[in-house]
C-alpha cells in the first residue's frame, strides 16, 4: 500500500451530485479527492430522462421543489450551453384522462409563473385539428392539447464537464475506484482506503469525506456506522435511436401515471417506471412486463409506437428520500445534506436524494456545510461560471466542418459533446476519419476521449462520445473502438477482442427486453457482423 | 401541509382559469408553438411521412447500399439512413452534407436487407436539412 495523501475532502461517488461538488469545492480553493466506483454518470445519473426539467408533477404536492428545480435548471442551462437543448412537450388530453383539458391548461398556467426562471417559454393551448396537425402521429380521438418546454442534456457529458473543470481547479478524480472502508479514529472519520482499477489499495486522508454515492449512500454511510434512509425506486427506459415524433408526447399509464417520450436530438426515450426496490443495485434487471407497460402507455396516444424498433432499455435507482405510506410516484424529490456527528461519525457528511435537475444547488449547499465545518468561509461559484466548452460561442458547425475535414452534422455532433473546444479535441486525435457513422463519431474523438477523459473501456466510450449508440447498436464500429482505445492503453490484440466482447455482453442486458420481431432479425445480421462477440450470452 | 397547501393553490388557480374561459375566447396558438421551436431547428414531419416513418428508420447500417452505389452529395448511403434518418432537431446546419448528386437509389435500395425505401428516405432528409 502506498502512503496516504491528505485532501481537504474526498469525495465518494462521480454521479452528477459528486461531480458537483467535487467541482464546487476545487473551485473554492480546497483540495479534492472524487472517486467513482465505476464509470462517471454510469449509475442513476445515465439512467435519467436526460431533462433538466422544473417537474410540474410536483405542483400538486411540493411547489418549493418545482420553484427549486426550475431556478437550478436556469443556472445549469446558462454554465452548459453546448450540452443543452429545448424540449418541448405535447400534453395530448384523450376523452377519458385523469385530467380533462381545462385542469390540464390550469397546471400549465401555473407552471407558466416559474418557467422564465428557467428561460422556457409559456404553454400553448392546442385544437384536436393544431394538435394532429403539428403531430400527425397522436391519436385521432384527443379532445386538445397543451404544451410544455423543458430542456434536454446529454448526462454524461453534464458529468464530465463537471470533473474536468474540477480537475482544471486542482481536484483529483479517478473511475473504476472503489472505497473499501473509511478510516476512523476515535469515531472520527478522517479518509478512506479505496482500490484502484489496477487493483492497488491506496489510502487518502481527508478533513471531510463527502458520501454523494446515491442509491449507494446508505452502504457507504454504513461503513462509519452512520444511517442514511432512502427509499430507492426503479426505473426504466426505452431507447429508440431516432427521433419518432416531431414533439415530445406525454401519456397516461394504466395506473394514472404520467409518462414521457422525450424528443432528444437524434433519439427518443420513453419512459419511465417507479417502483420500490429492494434488489442488488449493481445489477438491476429491465423486466419484459414493464417494458409493456410503457408501450401500453403511450399506444393510446401515439398508436405506431410498436412498429419502431428500440434499441435498447435503460434501468437505474432513485435514491429518493424515504417516507412510509405514500405512493412512489408521490414521493418528494427533495433532498437532505446530513452531517453525521450526530450518529457518531464526524467527518462524514452525505447527500441524499434530488435530482438532475437541482444537481448544481444540492452540490452548492454540500459544499457549504464542508466549507463550514473546515471553517474555510467561501461562496460558490458554479452558478455562473461557464463549465469547459463553454466560455465562448461555437463557430457555425459548417465552417468547422470544412476546416477539419468531416461532415457538417459530425462536427454539429462534436460541438454537442464539447462546445467551443471541438476544434481542440479534433487536432489532438490527429484524425478526422468517422469511426462510429450512427453518432456520427470521429477516430480523433475517440483518441482525445482516451487521452484525457479517462476511458478505460469501451462502456465508458459510449457514456463519454456514444459509440454505438445508434441504429447498428455497435455492429459497425465496435471492433474499430477496441482497435482504437486498444492502441492508446497499450491492449494486446486478444484484450481489444475481449473489450468488444464485454461491451457486447454488457450491452446484451440492455438489449433483449427490446428486441421484437424485427430487432431479433437485426440481431441475426449483427451476430454475423460481428464475428461471434455474443456467443453464449444469448 | 405542503401537499394541502398545493392543493388549495392549484384549486384557486382552476377557478380562475374558468373564469377566464367563459369570459374571453380562446385565440390560435399553434403558429406561435411552430416559431417557437423553428428558432431552435427543429422542422416537423408531415402526415404522409409521418405515417411512413417507420418504415423511413429501418436501418442496421450494414453498409450494403454503399457497394451498390455511390454517395448522395457528400454522404455514404448507410450514413444517410442511419445517421441523417435520425432527425437531428439542428439537421439544417448540415444541409451541404447532401446537396450535389443522388446516385441509383434504386440500385441501393434492392440489396438492402431491411427493404429500406432510399429514395425515400433521400427526399425527407433533403426537405428537412434544406435551409
Amino acid at each position: 500500500m502506498t502512503a496516504a495523501s491528505l485532501y481537504d475532502a474526498v469525495v465518494i461517488g462521480g454521479g452528477i451530485t459528486g461531480a458537483g461538488v467535487a467541482r464546487d469545492l476545487s473551485l473554492r480553493g480546497l483540495s479534492v479527492l472524487l472517486l467513482e466506483k465505476g464509470d462517471y454518470g454510469a449509475g442513476t445519473t445515465g439512467a435519467s430522462s436526460w431533462m433538466i426539467h422544473g417537474g410540474p408533477r410536483y405542483l400538486e404536492f411540493d411547489w418549493d421543489t418545482t420553484r427549486l428545480s426550475c431556478q437550478d435548471a436556469g443556472h445549469i442551462v446558462t454554465i452548459a450551453r453546448n450540452l443543452v437543448y429545448r424540449v418541448v412537450f405535447i400534453i395530448p388530453v384523450l376523452p377519458h384522462d385523469k385530467n380533462n383539458i381545462e385542469r390540464m391548461e390550469t397546471a400549465m398556467e401555473v407552471y407558466d409563473r416559474f418557467q422564465p426562471l428557467k428561460k422556457s417559454h409559456p404553454h400553448r393551448r392546442l385544437t384536436p385539428a393544431e394538435a394532429l396537425h403539428v403531430e400527425p402521429g397522436l391519436a385521432p380521438d384527443l379532445v386538445g392539447a397543451v404544451t410544455m418546454e423543458e430542456w434536454g442534456v446529454d448526462p454524461h457529458r453534464l458529468v464530465f464537464a463537471n470533473v474536468q473543470d474540477a480537475v482544471a481547479h486542482g481536484a483529483r478524480a479517478l473511475n473504476h475506484t472503489r472505497v473499501s472502508e473509511l478510516v476512523r479514529d476515535a469515531g472520527k472519520v478522517i479518509g478512506v482506503r479505496y482500490r484502484g482499477a489496477d487493483g492497488a489499495e491506496t489510502e487518502a486522508r481527508a478533513r471531510v469525506v463527502v458520501n454523494a454515492s446515491g442509491p449507494w449512500s446508505p452502504e457507504v454511510a454504513a461503513m462509519a456506522g452512520a444511517h442514511v434512509e432512502l427509499r430507492p425506486a426503479k426505473g426504466i427506459h426505452l431507447v429508440y435511436p431516432h427521433r419518432i415524433s416531431n414533439f415530445s408526447i406525454t401519456a397516461e399509464s394504466i395506473d394514472g401515471r404520467d409518462l414521457l417520450m422525450v424528443a432528444h436530438g437524434g433519439f427518443t426515450l420513453l419512459g419511465t417506471t417507479d417502483d420500490d426496490f429492494y434488489g442488488d443495485l449493481d445489477s438491476v434487471d429491465v423486466l419484459a412486463d414493464e417494458v409493456d407497460y410503457l408501450l401500453q402507455g403511450f399506444e393510446r396516444v401515439f398508436p405506431a409506437i410498436r412498429d419502431y424498433r428500440p434499441v435498447r432499455a435503460t434501468t437505474g435507482v432513485r435514491p429518493t428520500l424515504f417516507k412510509w405510506r405514500r405512493y412512489e410516484d408521490e414521493l418528494s424529490r427533495r433532498y437532505r445534506v446530513i452531517d453525521h456527528a450526530s450518529d457518531g461519525a464526524d467527518g462524514l457528511i452525505s447527500i441524499a436524494g434530488g435530482k438532475l435537475s437541482m444537481y448544481r444547488l444540492m452540490a452548492e449547499e454540500t459544499a457549504d456545510a464542508v466549507c463550514r465545518k473546515l471553517g474555510h468561509p467561501s461562496r460558490s461559484q458554479t452558478a455562473n461560471r461557464a463549465l469547459p466548452g463553454n466560455e465562448s460561442d461555437v463557430v457555425p458547425p459548417g465552417e468547422l466542418a470544412a476546416r477539419c475535414g468531416i461532415p457538417a452534422l459530425a462536427a454539429m455532433k462534436l460541438q454537442s459533446r464539447h462546445g467551443s473546444d471541438a476544434e481542440k479535441v479534433l487536432d489532438e486525435g490527429g484524425t478526422s476519419r468517422l469511426l462510429c457513422r450512427c453518432e456520427p463519431v470521429t477516430e480523433g474523438e475517440l483518441i482525445y476521449a482516451t487521452r484525457h477523459e479517462q476511458v478505460r473501456s469501451l462502456a465508458d466510450a459510449f457514456r463519454r462520445v456514444g459509440i454505438a449508440a445508434g441504429p447498428c447498436a455497435g455492429a459497425a464500429c465496435i471492433l474499430r473502438a477496441a482497435e482504437v482505445v486498444g492502441r492508446e492503453l497499450g491492449w494486446s490484440a486478444a484484450q481489444r477482442f475481449e473489450a468488444a466482447r464485454d461491451f457486447v455482453r454488457g450491452a446484451w442486458l440492455g438489449r433483449a427486453p427490446v428486441l421484437g420481431h424485427a430487432g431479433w432479425a437485426q440481431e441475426e445480421l449483427a451476430q454475423g457482423s460481428m464475428r461471434g462477440l455474443l456467443d453464449g450470452s444469448r | 401541509m405542503a401537499r394541502a397547501d398545493s392543493l388549495v393553490k392549484l384549486a384557486f388557480a382552476y377557478g380562475v382559469h374558468l373564469t377566464r374561459r367563459r369570459l374571453t375566447r380562446g385565440r390560435p396558438q399553434v403558429r406561435a408553438l411552430l416559431d417557437t421551436s423553428s428558432a431552435d431547428g427543429m422542422r416537423a414531419l408531415d402526415r404522409s411521412e409521418r405515417e411512413r416513418h417507420p418504415r423511413l428508420v429501418t436501418c442496421i447500417n450494414c453498409g450494403l447500399c454503399a457497394l451498390a452505389a455511390g454517395r448522395l452529395g457528400k454522404t455514404r448511403l448507410p450514413d444517410l439512413a442511419s445517421s441523417y434518418m435520425r432527425l437531428y432537431s439542428r439537421l439544417g446546419e448540415a444541409s451541404s452534407d447532401v446537396e450535389g448528386e443522388t446516385p441509383d437509389l434504386a440500385a441501393a435500395a434492392a440489396v438492402c436487407p431491411v427493404g429500406l425505401p432510399l429514395e425515400e428516405v433521400a427526399t425527407v432528409v433533403r426537405r428537412l436539412s434544406r435551409r
